[in-house]
């Protein structure tokens, strides 16, 4: 007689016979009910007998597992004529064991995220800026993979679901789907600022002074970061703080005006007190506003108005009027700097989502030729070059000097010295990267005197920038969401190292399905997006960073004002695709490189006329791939197995990359890899590894910047090693175990050395959050000489 | 002329010298340098030999380069086979910048019995760098050269002035 069931999950459980009559009676007044009819328990009763006489004999020395048992009954219900009751209950087993599978996959993974250390789990590095070891980063890590789970069986298509779990497409993001987040924001300081902002927990006035502003910049960012699932960025961070600079200048300069009258004239408070409308009915009088550039009409008007009101000489006037602009630059330069230090330092440490993260942040500028808006250029630069307290390099935000001609490239343009502090400053802390505003794509959108048509960049490369739906600018605007095709799956199966030739019709025509299927995913998940409402997101819509949702209110829904946003396709593993298809890479040859540029330009098109046909913002990106790097990988090669230059290493290269692994001087990996910038409109970047310390040879490292604006690229960085001795404090290379300046090893001490490294664009303080691909990668990275 | 090669041409080179340079690692060296950081360029017979018609060549196909750098090894064993190079080099308008183990004053000396060609080679040389690596005198803070008895000369200069010339930027 049958007394134990064997459970899914292998544990052994006595056998209960009323389980099999409830499980058909359930599945029978399921028919019964559509029928109008009542389901009988007696009939149930009798059928199980049946069933378990035939387990009895079928398992006479074994113990059946639940399938098993459920096959039986299905045979009984034919047997009987049951047949609806039969297709009824094989549903309901589908049904129950979807949710189970869903359930214990969800299970394992919220183990693994519980009891295994950051440093074995991989699920716990896949973003490598939150700390999976802590308390919020763990709650952080459960809310998403319950999220996902939800979505890939609740949200998405079945179809898009599958892809998905096949490793042919990668919806990024997709614990965020059901929130309806966008992925990010281009933020416009000067409108944000303007009559000042709330942040949903209290009201802040315009701000009248650097530090406030620097301040606010900051908070901005955070509080943006909280309705959104990807990074921030300020598109023009130079003319958003130059006001603060002026208003700065102008406090210092009354104060100081103030101290000079008292000092040489013995003069009380209340006989000072009115100084500042003294100067303000000048301002008036001339037309000038008191700033850092000087101005003779005012100079004049003032020194009269100071001798006449105080009774002073020109020679006494003219003393207390030096001494006033000379502290008051002084000293607004000064403000500017800790304004700058104080930025920096708070976007390194202020935390956003449940305080996992600190917020994504990128800060574009350089183009700013006034003296306040130079000011604030250079003290950013300076402040990130002299580092955080103990001297690190500050991981936030991205910096991106923006390169252009007749502005910052060239000896004689007013921002060139700008542009040679912002090589030095990236020579030593990995940042600034560099953006180039001549490149022909981002020229193209330029208005001078505008910044707003100014290209800018989100630091993993996200680039917003044309419009179908509206103004070309980059403020007030951002992507969407985005998602990845698996290029070298499509080259593996069509390509010459699986199949005995090259099958390129076939290849497009797959690539063709899947683009269509992933415009199909973005314009579903754009509806979930288009039904939030406004008070969904009370930072980037409440506040209307967002363009277009200050005409808005807090229940609107917010399917117009999200069409400036972008919707874009990515692509992953162009080297691997081509060495699959044809047997080598855009790096190796000519051939390669033409039918590299073949795919993509393809891929540009069908986003063009997505963009024509459904007037949208349809774009391509070169996705910034970090959880994805491995993650296509281990599926393909378990799939068509270790194929040597396509799965036999632990990530597929990023994007239009050259490989890493291969070896190629700096000329020819930015002349090969320039033209993809071109076509993916969507966001780009190269980089160039440098081998060595760049801060003694800043000769070289322009050289590199300067030939990637001459070839054409958009975006760029030098990636070089940024190590450091925690203990004497050495900044620079560190090769092996042993510190070149004091001579400390670290093999025999607990304080390692800081190894700063770039991952998906952002820097990363040592090797071990990066997941296993990316660590792969980061010791393959071979550089160019 | 064949010269014997430690490794293949290293393009963008940032750590021997200004700008991006190509270096060109020869194979052998005497002065045996007590912590040198290319051990395995000692040997004088071990590398492989290339024409220099060949290195010329691919002197050719630079690009963003600001020069040349002959480095090892000790160039100046290979003196004679170097000098088309160097010479190549200037005309395709990099500059030149070579180390060696040996010090400026004996490679400009009369009994040296290489002078000749050595003299002929600094020719179409910038800028030296001199003296054997020694340990103690090794820092962190040097820019081009690896200890501070190393130096770093204006070769035109010195030939000119008949007088040792550093290059002050460097030192």
């Amino acid at each position: 007689m049958i007394k134990e069931v064997s459970k899914r999950d292998g544990r052994i459980i006595p056998f209960n016979e009323e389980k099999i009559t409830r499980a058909i009676y359930l599945a029978a007044c399921g028919v019964a009910e559509r029928e109008g009819k009542k389901a009988d328990y007696q009939v149930s009763e009798a059928l199980t007998k049946d069933v378990v006489s035939i387990i009895n004999k079928k398992f006479l020395h074994t113990i059946p597992t639940v399938e098993e048992i459920q096959d039986v009954v299905v045979s009984v219900l034919i047997h009987h004529g049951h047949v609806k009751t039969s297709e009824q209950y094989i549903l309901y087993r589908g049904e129950r064991s979807r949710v189970r599978d869903s359930k214990s996959r969800l299970m394992k993974a919220i183990k693994e995220i519980t009891f295994m250390d950051a440093k074995a789990a991989d699920i716990k590095r896949e973003n490598a800026n939150i700390d999976g070891n802590t308390a919020m980063g763990t709650m952080l890590q459960y809310g998403s993979t319950v999220s996902k789970e939800f979505c890939k069986t609740h949200m998405l298509k079945p179809e898009h679901t599958l892809a998905h779990e096949v490793g042919d497409i990668h919806i990024h993001d997709m614990d965020f789907m059901n929130m309806g987040t966008l992925t990010c924001c281009q933020i416009d300081l000067l409108k944000l600022f303007k009559n000042g902002f709330s942040t949903g927990h209290g009201f802040l006035r315009e701000p009248n002074d650097i530090m406030s502003y620097a301040a606010l910049a900051a908070i901005a960012i955070q509080s943006n970061q909280n309705d959104q699932h990807g990074g921030q960025s300020i598109p023009y961070f130079d003319y958003g703080m130059a006001d603060g600079v002026r208003k700065t200048y102008k406090n210092s300069y009354i104060k100081h005006l103030r101290q000079a009258l008292q000092l040489m004239l013995g003069l009380k408070d209340e006989e000072v007190a009115d100084v500042k409308d003294f100067i303000e009915q000048l301002e008036e009088k001339s037309g000038y506003k008191l700033q850092l550039t000087e101005n003779e009409t005012y100079k004049q008007l003032e020194k009269e108005g100071l001798m006449k009101a105080f009774q002073i000489d020109e020679k006494l006037a003219e003393r207390v009027q030096t001494f006033s602009s000379k502290e008051s630059y002084k000293e607004t330069n000064r403000k500017t700097y800790q304004a700058m230090e104080a930025f920096i330092h708070n976007l390194n440490t202020m935390h956003s989502r449940a305080g996992a993260q600190v917020p994504f942040s990128s800060v574009n500028f350089g183009t700013d030729t006034t003296p306040e808006g130079r000011m604030v250029t250079e003290n950013l630069l300076l402040s990130v070059e002299s580092g955080l307290g103990n001297g690190e390099t500050p991981i936030f935000p991205i910096l991106i000097f923006k390169v252009k001609e007749g502005v910052s490239l060239n000896p004689g343009d007013p921002n060139y010295d700008l542009f040679k502090l912002g090589c030095r400053v990236s020579a030593k802390r990995l940042f600034p990267n560099f953006s180039f505003l001549d490149a022909p794509f981002n020229a193209k959108y330029y208005v001078e005197g505008r910044p707003e048509t100014e290209a800018t960049y989100m630091g993993c490369r996200t680039r917003v920038l044309g419009n179908v739906c509206g103004e070309e600018i980059v403020s007030g605007r951002g992507n969407l969401s985005f998602t990845t095709i698996n290029l070298p799956r499509l080259g593996i199966k069509h390509g010459v190292l699986s199949q005995s030739e090259t099958k390129l019709d076939d290849f497009f025509a797959e690539l063709d399905e899947k683009i269509a299927l992933v415009i199909e995913q973005l314009l579903e998940r754009m509806q979930v997006q288009g039904n939030k409402k406004v008070k969904n997101f009370p930072f980037l819509m409440g506040q209307n960073i967002w363009n277009g949702s200050e005409k808005l209110g807090p229940d609107d829904t917010l399917e117009e004002v999200i069409k400036q946003g972008t919707l874009t396709v990515g692509f992953i593993g162009l080297a691997e695709c081509l060495k699959a298809l044809i047997g080598e890479h855009h790096g190796e040859s000519e051939a390669a490189q033409e039918l590299g540029i073949k795919i993509i330009s393809h891929m540009r098109e069908r986003m063009d006329q997505a963009a024509e046909q459904y007037k949208l913002n349809f774009s391509l990106i070169a996705t910034p791939a970090e959880g994805l790097s491995g993650r296509f990988t281990v599926i393909d090669r378990k799939k068509y197995g270790v194929i040597p230059g396509v799965t036999d290493r632990e990530y597929y290269t990023n994007s239009f990359h050259v490989p890493v692994y291969y070896k190629t001087n700096a000329f020819t990996k930015i002349a090969k890899e320039a033209p993809y910038h071109e076509l993916t409109n969507a966001g780009h970047i190269t980089y160039i590894e440098l081998d060595g310390d760049p801060t003694n040879n800043l000769e070289a490292f322009e050289t590199i910047i300067r030939a990637m604006k001459d070839l054409g690229i958009g975006y760029g960085s030098i990636n070089h090693p940024v190590d450091r001795d925690p203990i004497c404090g050495y900044s620079g290379v560190i090769e092996g175990d042993i510190c070149p300046a004091c001579g400390r090893n670290e093999a025999e001490s607990n304080v390692k050395f800081d190894r700063i490294r770039r991952i998906t664009g952002y820097l990363v303080g040592t090797v071990d959050r990066f997941n296993n691909a990316k660590k792969a990668e980061v010791y393959d990275r071979v550089k160019h000489f | 002329m064949k010269v014997r090669l430690a490794s293949p041409i290293t393009y963008d080179s940032i750590v021997d010298g200004p700008g991006l340079r190509m270096v060109i690692w020869t194979q052998g060296c005497i002065h045996n340098c007590d912590g040198c950081h290319n051990p395995q360029t000692h040997a004088l017979d071990a590398g492989y030999e290339l024409d220099h018609e060949e290195l010329i060549q691919q002197l050719k196909e630079s690009r963003l380069q600001k020069g040349i750098t002959l480095s090892g090894g000790d160039p100046f064993l290979q003196a004679k086979a170097l000098i088309p190079v160097a010479a190549e080099a200037k005309k395709l308008g990099l500059d030149v910048w070579a180390y060696t183990g040996f010090r400026w004053e004996f490679l400009m000396h009369p009994n040296n019995p290489s002078h000749n060609e050595h003299f002929e080679l600094l020719q179409h040389v910038d800028t030296l760098v001199d003296g054997r690596f020694m340990k103690e005198k090794k820092s962190v803070d040097l820019t081009f050269r690896g200890s501070s008895n190393q130096r770093i000369i204006d070769v035109q200069k010195s030939l000119k002035e008949k007088v040792i010339i550093c290059r002050a930027e460097y030192m």
